[in-house]
């Protein structure tokens, strides 16, 4: 297997993956949906709210917020050894709310939660919470913990994580470079030069077909298809876990989750024989 | 009635930049322009964005007159 980075910022992730086949791209896909842990707002003890939002919205609302998470220093409530429902330090961060519009009215935005740890704190500053008007209150303490995309989509480190096939197009030498490819492509794959007509982009193809459909000649001159060990994988964080450290948890938990199912299996051969 | 932290299909963060799409299309800048220039390429999160309505602005009106007419009775 060869991993060649296409693009990456601290969001945004789009590797090549040469040498692989579909059941290991899509058993990493669904890890890191479903397996890979992050954090998020878990249960609110809601104080004081005259808001003309109800608690259950607010409540809602704070849950979805992305948190940075710092996954080396905390448990899952279910692995921590404190095994209590509470939690302890090391799987429970708390954060705080306290607004009051004192002069009209006032949006609260998540930069207003002050955090136990600093570290966790909302992705992203601005985002409002709710709005209050003249001498209404919000007072509110939230417990922040990790947990699994397949508990709650809360707790997805991604909003996209997909791959497809690289594409694979061949432009025979029978083409007239009618140009008919060009205009109907909705990627715009192709470039026309010289009455000929060029592939510009290939990445880009979404294997639509529709350049094969629009084509004038019988037999079309464009043949398209994919290769079928070599994946784009596409993925963007929701800035919980830098795209990096997604795909290395993902590999580690495909790990663990391997061996265990191999460990199964012998102690069901022991058992047969 | 206020906008939605994330977006309903992908799951993006769209919360944040609410704002100032509200006041970039109010100051007659092109939406799908702004949406790019945003970095929100997917259609489901752009929706989110464009088709939304800030109703509680509405809604938070009715406290902003109550408390002008408290003020005026005690001017009074
Ligand atoms: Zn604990
Ligand atoms: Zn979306």
């Amino acid at each position: 297997m060869e991993i060649e980075v296409l693009e990456k910022d601290e969001k945004n992730m789009r590797l090549l993956i040469r040498g692989t086949n579909v059941p290991h791209v899509n058993a990493l896909r669904r890890i890191i949906m479903t397996e890979v842990p992050c954090m998020a707002v878990d249960e609110i003890v809601m104080l004081e709210n005259s808001s003309i939002l109800q608690d259950e919205i607010v409540a809602h609302r704070l849950g979805l917020i992305p948190l940075k998470t710092d996954l080396d220093s905390y448990n899952l409530p279910e692995e921590c050894p404190c095994k209590s429902e509470f939690g302890c330090n090391l799987c429970r961060v708390t954060l705080t709310l306290d607004v009051e519009a004192k002069e009209g009215t006032k949006t609260v935005y998540s930069d207003e939660l002050k955090s136990e740890n600093p570290e966790i704190a909302p992705v992203s500053g601005k985002i409002p919470l709710v709005k209050l008007a003249k001498e209404q209150k919000i007072r509110l303490e939230a417990y922040v913990r990790l947990g699994k995309g397949k508990n709650h989509a809360k707790w997805q480190p991604v909003s996209m994580c997909t791959y497809k096939y690289m594409p694979k197009i061949e432009i025979s030498k029978n083409c007239d470079g009618c140009g008919k490819c060009v205009d109907i492509c909705p990627r715009n794959v192709y470039a026309k030069t010289e009455n000929k007509v060029e592939i510009r982009n290939l990445m880009a193809c979404i294997l639509c077909m529709d350049c094969v459909e629009a084509c004038t000649q019988n037999p079309p001159p464009i043949e398209v298809s994919w290769e079928k060990d070599t994946f784009i994988f596409s993925l963007e964080s929701s800035g919980a876990l830098s795209p990096e450290r997604i795909l290395s948890e993902a590999i580690k938990i495909l790990d663990k989750q391997l061996k265990e199912f191999e460990s199964q299996i012998k102690v069901k051969k022991i058992e047969e024989s | 009635m206020i906008i939605p932290v994330r977006c309903f299909t992908c799951g993006k963060l769209i919360g944040d930049v609410w704002e100032e799409f509200a006041t970039r299309v109010k100051a007659g800048e092109k939406a799908s322009e702004i949406l790019n220039s945003l970095g929100i390429k997917r259609y489901c999160c752009r929706r989110m964005l464009l088709s939304h309505v800030e109703i509680i602005d509405e809604v938070l009106r009715f406290y902003e007159e109550a408390e002008k007419r408290k003020e005026a009775r005690n001017y009074y």
